[in-house]
């Protein structure tokens, strides 16, 4: 078997005496969508956080096609290849949607210098994604949806292998969803390779290679999604309640 | 309610040249027409204020991060051209070791603070501001607390003072504006709306902080080198003082923080009328600043420049 783009091995994270993560280890093979799942405070957007070097690992270790980068900082991250979007979007607000994505044009693995070019790359990164008609706008002033394809749209703009994406569907419709994991979709076609989180069940099944249910910062079972969606231990803890009914989440198509 | 900001053409980004370039022949001009001294000796200053409220301007306004010190890099500029002067070196070159130390003691300050979350690099810039000047009143090698006289040994004219100053203000605005659009310049103001997004899109905040103070301080060291060699006589209580940190912050604040024709105006106004304030109200000059900015802060954060805009907006829209 050819390197995994990405090992995490025994990652943890304590937050005073709480283990937000705890051991958890996982290999995410090239071009897979890697999901993951799990309720509230589950862990999830702090074991991205530490892969995205937003935060120090306690213990453990992360491996980037084999080399070891634990504890590298954000924008040394991006340079070998892995960017991330917010749970929280946090655009510059003061910028246009085009001068947000040509900071990472600029500042991405392109590394691109002149600005009339990272300009034209943005550019046809906003296309891409369908944010074209937004360029001009002050990004505080867009919708919460085209918010989140912002998020997507920065961090497809600095060129990565990996991508992680935390919750870009959260307060989205089922149209504005759909056409949201189309995206991915269309992403892990164009080479790279996604871990995703989100609430919706129904969507990580739908666009997943591969799936993790985390609880209470450890890993409750991984799989294919038909054998997380049958297995005992996760309907038990999580599947059962939150699978149909859970606020939040909504079925998808 | 959207607001469009359209990307200016070519031609626009000439026809913006065309102003500064006509504002500059005019300045150059000045002299020529039969400017009383005094009058010269105000444009002087106001020159090299400019040029200190530009250099604040690059790091407090492209990049969000307010120093209370600048003091330090504007009496640490004086002082190495008086030095330098005084043993022989030509002015011209002791304006570069002016901008040079300046700018290699910016990493003092820079190193320790800017890597810590909260205002520790705002604090920190007080205590070494005041940890300076104590200093300087105490080396003997500049004379203490007396203060330093520069012997230069060559006829004083008038003009070459104020071409002087006038390059230099030339000099730091040209800066700005290359600055404010380059890559250089997108990383900064990412960093100061959000430094966790942009090191998230590759920014290294650390690296850039420390290298825009850097700038920052080799402008506003070269602005007190150039006032040092006119006035002939410096002091740590002149040079050094807080309240000189305290100008060096109001302008591009009253001017309208961030943009680069706002740090200019604050410059202008100020150079015109602190020789006023201070001989007419020496008792409460620094409460009118002071007032005149909570003012600004609370009626209009974009400063004169914001307000002038909005003017000229108003005047434009037809009714
Ligand atoms: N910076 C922090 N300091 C202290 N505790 C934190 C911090 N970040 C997260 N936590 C705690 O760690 C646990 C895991 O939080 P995390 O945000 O990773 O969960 P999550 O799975 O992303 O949840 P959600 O589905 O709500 O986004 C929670 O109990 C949370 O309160
Ligand atoms: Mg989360």
């Amino acid at each position: 078997m050819a390197t995994p783009i990405l090992e995490v091995e025994k990652l943890t994270k304590y937050f005073g005496g709480l283990a937000a993560v705890k051991d958890v280890s996982f290999a995410v093979p090239e071009q897979h969508i890697y999901g993951f799942i799990g309720p509230n405070g589950a862990g999830k957007t702090t074991l991205f956080n530490m892969i995205a070097g937003a935060l120090e690992p306690s213990a453990g270790h992360i491996r980037s096609r084999g080399k070891d980068v634990t504890g590298h900082r954000p924008f040394s991250l991006v340079k070998s290849g892995i960017a991330r979007t917010h749970q929280i979007v946090c655009p510059f607000r003061a910028m246009t949607v085009l001068e947000n994505v040509q900071v990472a044009a600029h500042f991405g693995r392109k590394n691109i210098t002149r600005t009339a070019a990272a300009r034209d790359h943005a550019r046809q990164v906003l296309a891409w994604v369908g944010l074209d008609h937004q360029a001009d706008t002050l990004a505080a002033n867009i919708s919460l949806g085209d918010q989140k394809r912002l998020e997507l749209a920065r961090a497809l703009a600095t060129d990565p292998e990996l991508l992680l994406c935390d919750e870009i569907c959260g307060g989205l419709n089922p149209k504005e969803t759909r056409a949201m994991l189309d995206l991915l979709e269309r992403i892990r076609q164009n080479g790279t390779t996604i871990m995703y989180v989100e609430h919706d069940v129904k969507a990580i099944m739908a666009v997943c290679d591969h799936v993790m249910v985390l609880n209470y910062g450890q890993k409750l079972a991984e799989g294919k999604p038909e054998e997380i969606q049958n297995d005992p231990a996760v309907i038990e803890a999580y599947l059962g309640k939150a699978g149909s009914q859970k606020k939040g989440s909504r079925p998808v198509a | 309610m959207t607001t469009a900001v359209f990307a200016p053409s070519r031609l626009e980004a000439r026809a913006r040249l065309v102003l500064p370039g006509l504002l500059l022949v005019v300045l150059a001009l000045l002299p020529t027409a039969g400017l009383t001294p005094n009058l010269i000796r105000l444009l002087f200053i106001t020159f090299v204020w400019v040029t200190a409220s530009l250099g604040w301007n690059l790091l407090g306004g492209f990049t969000g991060q307010v120093s209370f010190g600048f003091a330090v890099f504007y009496g640490l500029g004086a002082y190495t051209a008086a030095l330098m002067i005084d043993r022989g070196v030509n002015p011209y070159l002791s304006f570069l070791g002016a901008a040079l130390i300046p700018a290699l003691a910016s990493f003092f300050i820079g190193l320790p603070t800017f890597r810590l979350r909260g205002p520790y690099f705002a604090i920190a810039t007080i205590g070494v501001s005041e940890a300076t000047r104590v200093i300087m009143n105490n080396l003997a090698i500049t004379g203490g607390a007396s203060g330093f006289r520069i012997v230069e040994h060559r006829p004083f004219r008038q003009v070459d003072h104020y071409y002087t100053a006038l390059a230099m203000a030339a000099l730091a605005v040209a800066v700005s504006f290359l600055i404010q659009h380059s890559k250089f310049g997108m990383g900064l103001r990412a960093i100061k709306q959000d430094e966790e997004a942009a090191a998230d899109l590759g920014v290294n905040p650390y690296a850039y902080k420390l290298a825009i103070h850097a700038v920052a301080a080799a402008l506003t060291g070269m602005a007190g080198g150039v006032f040092a060699r006119y006035a002939a006589f410096i002091y740590p209580q002149g040079v050094f003082s807080f309240q000189t940190s305290v100008y060096i912050l109001l302008m591009p604040v009253i001017g309208g923080i961030g943009t680069v024709w706002g740090a200019v105006l604050g410059g202008v106004v100020f150079g015109m009328v602190e020789e006023q304030l201070v001989a007419n109200f020496p008792q409460i000059h620094l409460l009118l600043y002071g007032s005149l900015l909570i003012l600004i802060i609370l009626a209009e954060p974009d400063g004169l420049a914001g307000l002038l805009g909005k003017l000229f907006r108003r005047l434009r829209t037809p009714r």
